[in-house]
């Protein structure tokens, strides 16, 4: 399927574009599809990127000739015009690399998505004996009330299991207690698939061609650039640059000025110091919402601000180690759970393109901490990170510190929307605030929409507000929300969500509304083939046609004089006290009739229905897990 | 796995559907399963053969042959099984269809009994 959005390298300017011009708040991979899309649409824009490099948390830094990637990003999606857009531009330097990753526990490695057979052989047979012990006793005695992350993954894994591949993970990337993230969160990263498509599966088999391409889509392999993720926004830039657009790096946006339900123009501060304002007819947004509504002039309504202030955002530092070693390990990254070690999870860029690193002979090793602007972590200085970085690489016994020759620090602030219990309200005070108030300014992008998705997601939502600028009428929100639907759809819109939907299964968190169309009517297959039979009404059809029966069938026999197989038929009088072959045991036979056909239809109704309960069940269980298995991806 | 209250919509949907019979489908299915029994079960007793009966004589299928009083047409022979699977498939097709339309018909007719009771 393709996204008809209008993509097409349709450079001829219309006298509406020529009179138009973008401004784009973030050179990120949402600014810069934006401005890639506008260009090809020969509509003038101006990129404003705060950093002095371009790709925002997609972005590939320089260290000596050591490049690494802030986070790691694997280039996949399942929606085309993305995919063809990262190909478009890529096109030979882009490297299908496998996915190996792992993680590491008390000095062992385990497989992930977990394999029974390693954890048993890695925890060693006591520890695996508990485990499973600890699972039946929860299978047996279940928390009754599922509160929070830790009940709700404690009754899916059992306490032991939880506390060995998910309490330590969980709490170093969020840096909340797992008693205090609700269990809702859990369930809904989990979910991600549609009993329709579940009983599909079952029905169809989990072998199709359609599971196997999104378990190599999703975790077997993934598109790299060569040269990191950055190479593909930088090329973007040059791009644009190329074809007439301005992309401004060093730029911070300090003011948007907002006048007669428009912005009109924005304050802007270089590097020099030196302000200046720029106007424009349209606006891209991909700065933290927070942010955004802080900058406004005048400043919105108080709640507006307020519900502004409660957003908040996970930050992220990678401490990169220069290692003078050819081969650590295969892993492109590996998990974290040790307590006794701040580090989340362990990149090996060398593993990620060979291009990575200038001298094959060593490797470069990216530690991600995850943690608030201010804390301990973010206030250490490079040197305090880079030495703790190579104390916990030689408790975990990785690494020797003398075989660490360099090092240097990133630190990227709110790399991560957090999902607390205010977001979500906050959030769509502010949205409804921003779409009644501000026409021209659309938000796009991860920390634009303050939603924690891949960077496909982000460039969706850019293409989407460029054909929102061209005359399109997208809601960016529907691409990823889960509390509205609209039920009249355009035939188009609902092709458009349907693709929108399919990027669901690969962002790392916030779930997402499968397509309408599709769901309603795979959701009406489902329900009329596995709705439940009426008990009553089975049992009632069956018991009046049993009870004809029995009254034509006697009344037929009286008529016909068959004496021989009436005096068999009689023999049911041994049954059916009272029933013999005149009228008056004809009617007491459609008594009979009736009572017998009532239980058989009652039971008939009562076993199909609960057959079918346990089968819907067990292939609702059964496609849950392929999501479980990729828990600590969508954590 | 994720417990009942994490439960979709669509789950609660479907919890909540019921399904309507297809009358038709189930008419010639019931149909089709009534005259195989009856083709079947007279064509098993051809092969299998005579019996001595009380009397000494030999008759195949005493019991299955009184169906020919009803059946008018019916007899113990490999015809009789055709004519046998000819009236079994009408009676299944028309019990069938009867079982679906009467199930149908209640099954519609419950919400409205349950409107009707709603205050207002």
């Amino acid at each position: 399927m393709e996204l008809e959005i209008n993509t097409q390298e349709d450079k001829t300017p219309t006298a509406d574009s020529e009179d138009r011009k973008v401004v784009i708040i973030g050179a990120g991979p949402a600014g810069l599809t934006a401005a890639s899309e506008l260009s090809k649409a020969g509509i003038e824009s101006v990129v404003l990127e705060k950093d002095s490099v371009v790709g925002g948390i997609s972005r590939t830094v320089d260290y000596k000739s050591y490049l690494f990637d802030i986070g790691g990003h694997r280039f996949f999606t399942k929606v085309k015009v993305v995919e063809d857009m990262w190909h478009e531009y890529m096109q030979d330097d882009f490297l299908l690399r496998g996915r190996i990753s792992r993680i590491f526990y008390n000095r062992k490695f385990f497989n992930y998505p977990l394999k029974i057979s390693n954890v048993v052989s890695s925890l060693g047979l006591i520890n695996s004996g508990l485990v499973v012990l600890s699972y039946i006793w929860i299978r047996l005695f279940p928390r009754r009330e599922e509160k929070n992350f830790e009940d709700f993954v404690t009754n899916m894994f059992g306490s032991r299991l939880y506390n060995t591949f998910f309490k330590t993970y969980t709490e170093k990337v969020w840096g909340i207690p797992c008693t205090e993230i609700s269990a809702e969160w859990a369930a809904q990263r989990i979910k991600g698939l549609s009993l329709a498509s579940a009983v599909k599966n079952a029905l169809l088999g989990n072998t199709s061609t359609n599971k196997q391409s999104v378990i190599k889509t999703l975790i077997e392999s993934f598109h790299y650039p060569r040269k990191g993720p950055g190479m593909m926004w930088e090329k973007v830039m040059a791009v644009v640059t190329q074809n007439g657009s301005d992309v401004r790096l060093n730029t911070d946006v300090v003011k948007l000025h907002q006048k007669d339900g428009k912005i009109v123009a924005l304050d802007l501060a270089g590097s020099d110091g030196r302000l200046e304002t720029i106007e424009g007819s349209d606006f891209i947004s991909t700065m933290p919402v927070r942010e955004l509504i802080q900058k406004l002039d005048p400043p919105p309504p108080q709640q507006i601000t307020d519900a502004a202030n409660q957003l908040k955002y996970r930050d992220f530092l990678t401490v990169a180690l220069i290692i003078e070693r050819e081969h650590l390990f295969d892993d492109n990254w590996i998990y974290i759970h040790d307590s006794e070690v701040k580090v989340g999870r362990i990149q090996n860029f060398k593993n990620w393109s060979p291009e990575m690193v200038p001298d094959s002979k060593m490797t470069c090793l990216g530690l991600e901490y995850f943690c608030f602007e201010g804390d301990g972590l973010w206030s250490m200085s490079d040197e305090e990170l880079i030495a703790l970085g190579t104390k916990e690489m030689e408790v975990l016994g990785f690494v020797k510190a003398d075989e660490i020759i360099d090092g240097t620090v990133v630190k990227m602030p709110k790399a991560y929307p957090v999902y607390d219990d205010n977001y979500a309200t906050a959030l769509k005070e502010i949205r409804t605030y921003l779409e009644s108030e501000l026409g021209n300014l659309q938000l796009v992008g991860r920390n634009g929409m303050h939603r924690y998705n891949n960077q496909d997601h982000s460039m969706l939502t850019a293409m989407l507000a460029v054909d929102n600028i061209r005359g399109g009428n997208n809601n960016l929100w529907d691409v990823n929300d889960d509390q509205e639907y609209h039920e009249e759809l355009t035939e188009q819109d609902a092709e458009r969500q349907k693709l929108v939907g399919q990027l669901q299964s690969t962002q790392p968190l916030v779930p997402q509304r499968l397509n309408a169309e599709a769901a309603r009517s795979s959701s009406e297959i489902a329900t009329g083939t596995f709705g439940r039979l009426d008990k009553l009404s089975l049992a009632l059809a069956c018991g009046i046609l049993a009870g004809l029966y029995m009254l034509i069938f006697t009344f037929a026999l009286i008529a016909l004089d068959v004496s021989e197989f009436g005096l068999k038929v009689e023999l049911l009088g041994q049954y059916f006290h009272g029933y013999m072959l005149s009228y008056r045991g004809a009617f007491v036979g459609m008594l009979y009739g009736f009572f017998w056909g009532f239980i058989f239809g009652w039971l008939i109704a009562y076993l199909r229905n609960m057959l079918l309960a346990i089968f819907w069940r067990r292939a609702l269980v059964d496609a849950q897990r392929v999501n479980v298995k990729r828990l600590l991806d969508l954590i | 796995m994720p417990s009942s209250k994490h439960n979709t919509s669509e789950t609660l949907e479907l919890k909540r559907a019921v399904v309507m019979l297809n009358f038709k489908v189930l008419g010639l299915v019931l149909g089709f399963l009534l005259g195989m029994i009856i083709f079947l079960a007279t064509n098993w007793l051809l092969i299998k053969g005579a019996e001595p009966g009380p009397d000494g004589q030999t008759i195949i299928g005493p019991n299955l042959a009184l169906l020919g009083e009803f059946l008018i047409g019916y007899t113990v022979s490999f015809t009789g099984s055709i004519i046998g699977f000819l009236y079994g498939f009408g009676i299944g097709t028309i019990t069938g269809a009867a079982l679906g339309i009467i199930y149908n018909a209640l099954v519609n007719r419950k919400p409205r009994l349950s409107d009707t009771n709603k205050p207002g």
